[in-house]
């Protein structure tokens, strides 16, 4: 069963501190959505308005067709993984997945039979009788998912929940939770901070900072075309250089990068004459010997600053004037680099971004 | 239940209600009645104060009482200290051992250990049996009801309170401190002298506080240990009240009494957070700025910089032969601190066994005469089960009315929160005596004294901060996540409560029930006051028959207690351990 989550206009004031600010959001049935955004963004206190623990000082939330403003948190029917997972700790594991059918009184075999199907769900089945503290993290995670699912909830909220295990468990787990999201076919809010996470895992990403939502939408169009400032920097690594609009031709911007560097990037909204800043994505820079002239729209001429080795590439500081340009290079057996060398720095139109 | 929900308040003061009105109703209003008492009312006659203060022997014995307090506080805090320093470094198991050795005697009550000292110290007891058979000396020292015995006594009831106090804000240093120090060139000494000795100092000073106002109100052991030279303010606020019938006056002393309690604690406080006091667990000292007294000590410590260095020198010189890493000296020390505490039950115990019709020892033979006597004694058994009744109704009422109070306590949003705690605890602060006295006055006018209801008043009062102090702990290491997960998952407050909250707090439940309990059952000046023409209690039929005569059958009575006491505290400990292993936070694989 899945089901639709609606947030309108929903505000949350802390007495004078204004953490989440005009929340509009519709979450489609079915959907898995992020909440992304730095620590203190608002993100867990949108989470906690749905799950019940705080209330909106504003606006309306709907569950399906059901406003739940005024519901209480155990009649809403929602599932929920816990940051450190708030296992009950002196209830056996299936006894903690149990819970949700146990307050609900469902009878005896229904519960039975419901526990197993939701264990076998997490490959746990054999753990069934073990208490929360004989099971390692990852393991508490699997039944912390169980006991959320286990009673067909309208929908799924997770709150950090990756954020306790170590990096391989934590690939393996996004993995897991991907596979029982699409098993069975559940709408899911996630909250984290980790960017990886929500571009690996979500349908949609919602971009929080400061109480606002930056920008909603999928990982791609996320990642290649931020909206704002915050996104471009806070989603991936990028190079943001202050330039100007110097006028507008067949749809694209000729600007001006820096000091006096003329190029050509796409616009978001600006007019002729518009100061902003100049998004590209690192990996998107091309680099090579001062003197090669590349066939692209933005070129500049700089010095390697630095040259940091990582294997599968190599990232680079190279300094053009005032601006220090991250450019990162895939390895494939060619010259490296050394820091001093005078460079030449390029990039597509297309891969550009001015932003304000 | 829908009804609490809607109105927070209502669900506050349903909550809060019943210890709010305990407080106010019979601690509050009664002090505030010997305050108007001691004045006259209206008249406002300050006479009885100054006949307190210039009379000289009230003058004396008030002065006397202060001074058997700092003796006391200052030979216990000394004598625990190195057992409590001992007890941060020792491994699970060893601490656990040399704990119940140091739990048993601080859970049995004083007047056991206080008759225990009338054995050992009497004329014909043991130290005097003793040294005459070895022929030290030609006649027998005086050493009961002189003040050396009175120190003896209360040193005994104070020294495993001095250790657990300390223990407990000392074991959240972090030795890691003292060996930086070392490792940074410090010798051993100096490390302890500057590192770990000045961060053990808040702990050290609540757990003198915390002797001296219990033993300036102390009533049990310097009325049966000492002479008649030392008398102490409660036997005065008592004589005064049941002897004299001078009212007025006794209310006098008690607010002189009260008032030095609370001077003692207000000038602690602008050391320490009072609640530390009482829960060390609780306190959190460490983002508290630098306050203008520890400017202050700073530059003392400045002065006294090359005096200390010369001393450390010396001490280094004269311990570098005795420090070994298995700190063996500690543990010799130790022993003989746990060998001070436990001989008197010991003794108790065998003479329980004793042969003999008369209090010797050791005694000629083995016998089980006292203990058939017991069995046999009817007056025995009525108190016993009068006591029994008592401690279990107040228990459960303390264990509900402080657990409530506890939630509400904990999770308030108040921003006089603080100040609420304390005022929870303030039937620990106000000395027993008082407490007492004021209760007794107060019970009359509402027509309880001498009531079962009218005694169980008065030991919950006594034991309901114990219940807050071990539920609010408990509380705040509560994870507020279970509570939402159950609540998110669909479990109803109520359900909440049934299936998460209480059984999780199980452990800390049954102690503060434990605790509640033994308080009632070793209460005595409360029930003295207020018992009426109802059976004994235990502890008064103990401290009738101690005053009357000193027979093998009370040795054999304590015995009993003592046995019933341990099998409780090994109970729970074992409930705890167990629920502990079971539920504990880590994930251990």
């Amino acid at each position: 069963m899945s089901t639709s989550l609606e947030m309108k206009k929903i505000q949350k004031w802390y007495g004078a501190l204004h953490v989440v600010r005009d929340f509009d959001l519709y979450v489609k049935p079915g959907e898995f959505l992020t909440f992304l955004g730095p620590s203190g963004s608002g993100k867990t206190t949108a989470l906690k308005m749905i799950a019940g623990f705080e209330s909106p000082s504003g606006g309306d939330m709907l569950l399906g067709s059901r406003s739940i403003v005024d519901v209480p948190p155990y009649e809403r029917g929602i599932g929920m993984v816990f940051q450190n997972y708030a296992l009950f700790p002196h209830m056996t594991v299936a006894e903690n997945v149990a819970f949700p059918l146990t307050v609900r009184k469902i009878g005896r075999a229904e519960t039975e039979e419901k526990v197993l199907r939701a264990l076998q769900l997490v490959k746990m089945t054999e753990y069934r009788d073990r208490y929360p503290n004989q099971l390692s993290g990852g393991q508490q995670q699997r039944i912390a998912l169980a006991r959320a699912v286990v009673f067909n909830p309208s929908i799924l909220l997770m709150d950090e929940p990756l954020g306790a295990l170590d990096r391989n468990l934590r690939e393996h787990m996004k993995i897991e939770i991907m596979r029982i999201q699409d098993e069975l076919n559940m709408t899911v809010v996630f909250v984290t901070h980790d960017q990886d996470e929500a571009l690996t895992m979500s349908d949609r990403v919602a971009v929080i900072n400061e109480g606002r939502l930056i920008q909603v939408a999928d990982s791609r169009s996320l990642y290649y075309s931020p909206q704002d400032r915050f996104v471009a920097s806070f989603v991936g690594e990028s190079n943001l250089l202050p330039c100007r609009v110097d006028r507008i031709e067949n749809g694209a911007g000729k600007v001006t990068i820096g000091a006096a560097t003329s190029g050509v990037a796409r616009l978001s909204g600006q007019l002729g004459g518009e100061a902003g800043w100049l998004f590209v994505r690192p990996e998107h820079v091309d680099i090579g010997p001062l003197g090669v002239i590349p066939n692209t729209e933005n070129v500049l001429n700089g010095v390697v600053k630095d040259a940091l080795f990582l294997g599968e590439m190599t990232r680079y500081a190279v300094r053009c004037d005032d601006e220090t340009i991250t450019v990162k290079q895939q390895n494939r057996g060619q010259a490296q680099l050394a820091g001093g060398t005078p460079v030449t720095v390029s990039w597509d139109a297309a891969n550009c971004i001015v932003l304000n | 239940m829908k009804m609490l929900l809607a109105r927070p308040w209502l669900r506050d003061v349903v909550i809060a209600g019943p210890l709010v009105l305990l407080l106010v109703g019979f601690l509050v209003i009664p002090l505030s009645f010997i305050l108007w008492g001691s004045v006259e009312g209206t008249k406002l006659n300050f006479a009885h104060y100054a006949r307190t203060l210039t009379n000289e022997t009230n003058l004396k014995i008030l002065l006397y009482t202060l001074r058997i307090g700092l003796i006391v506080t200052l030979v216990s805090l000394v004598a625990a200290y190195p057992v409590a320093y001992l007890l941060t470094k020792i491994r699970p198991r060893a601490l656990s051992i040399v704990t119940i050795f140091i739990l048993i005697p601080l859970f049995t009550a004083f007047l056991i250990r206080t008759y225990a000292w009338i054995i050992i110290l009497g004329r014909e007891g043991i130290i005097n049996n003793t040294l005459l058979r070895l022929g030290i000396v030609s006649e027998p020292l005086p050493l009961l009801n002189t003040t050396f015995a009175v120190v003896i006594g209360m040193t005994h009831v104070f020294i495993p309170m001095a250790i657990f106090t300390m223990y407990s804000s000392m074991v959240r240093i972090d030795h890691d401190f003292a060996r930086a120090a070392q490792i940074l060139g410090a010798k051993p000494v100096q490390a302890f002298l500057r590192v770990y000795f000045p961060m053990s100092l808040p702990g050290v000073l609540s757990a003198g506080v915390l002797i001296f106002i219990i033993a300036i109100g102390f009533y049990i052991t310097p009325a049966l240990l000492g002479g008649p030279s030392d008398t102490m303010i409660s036997q005065l606020i008592v004589m005064q009240m049941t002897t004299l019938l001078n009212f007025e006056l006794s209310y006098a002393s008690s607010i002189v009494l009260l008032l030095v309690t609370i001077g003692t604690l207000f000038l602690a406080s602008l050391f320490i957070p009072l609640e530390m006091i009482w829960s060390p667990s609780i306190a959190d000292l460490s983002n508290r700025p630098p306050s203008a007294r520890t400017r202050a000590l700073k530059g003392a410590k400045q002065v006294f910089d090359p005096v200390l260095v010369v001393f450390e020198m010396l001490v280094h010189a004269i311990t570098k032969p005795l420090l070994t890493r298995k700190s063996r000296w500690l543990w010799v020390y130790t022993i003989a601190v746990l060998v001070f505490l436990t001989a008197p039950l010991i003794v108790i115990v065998v003479l329980s066994f004793s042969s003999s019709p008369f209090v010797v020892f050791p005694p000629p033979g083995f016998s089980l005469q006292w203990w058939e006597k017991l069995a046999n004694a009817t007056d025995w058994q009525a108190s016993f089960l009068f006591s029994t009744k008592l401690g279990l109704t107040s228990a459960l009422l303390a264990t509900i009315i402080g657990t409530m109070g506890a939630f509400w306590l904990v999770r308030t949003t108040l921003p006089i929160k603080r100040a609420l705690f304390l005022f929870s605890l303030s039937p620990l602060m106000v000395p027993v005596v008082i407490i007492a006295t004021s209760l007794y006055v107060f019970e009359a006018r509402i027509h309880v004294l001498g009531s079962f209801i009218g005694l169980v008043i008065g030991h919950v009062l006594l034991s309901v901060p114990y219940v807050i102090v071990v539920m609010s702990a408990a509380l705040r290491g509560f994870d507020p996540s279970l509570e939402r997960a159950a609540a998110v998952h669909g479990a109803r407050p109520i359900q909440v409560l049934r299936l998460v909250t209480l059984p999780i707090l199980k452990p800390a439940l049954i102690t503060a029930g434990l605790l509640a309990f033994l308080t009632s059952f070793d209460e005595l000046l409360v029930s003295i006051f207020l018992l009426g023409r109802q059976t004994s209690t235990l502890p008064m039929k103990f401290w009738g028959d101690i005053k009357f005569q000193v027979n093998p059958l009370l040795s054999t009575a304590s015995t009993f207690i003592v046995a019933l006491v341990i099998v409780s505290i090994l109970t729970v400990q074992w409930i705890r351990v167990r629920h502990e292993k079971r539920t504990s936070a880590s994930a251990n694989n």
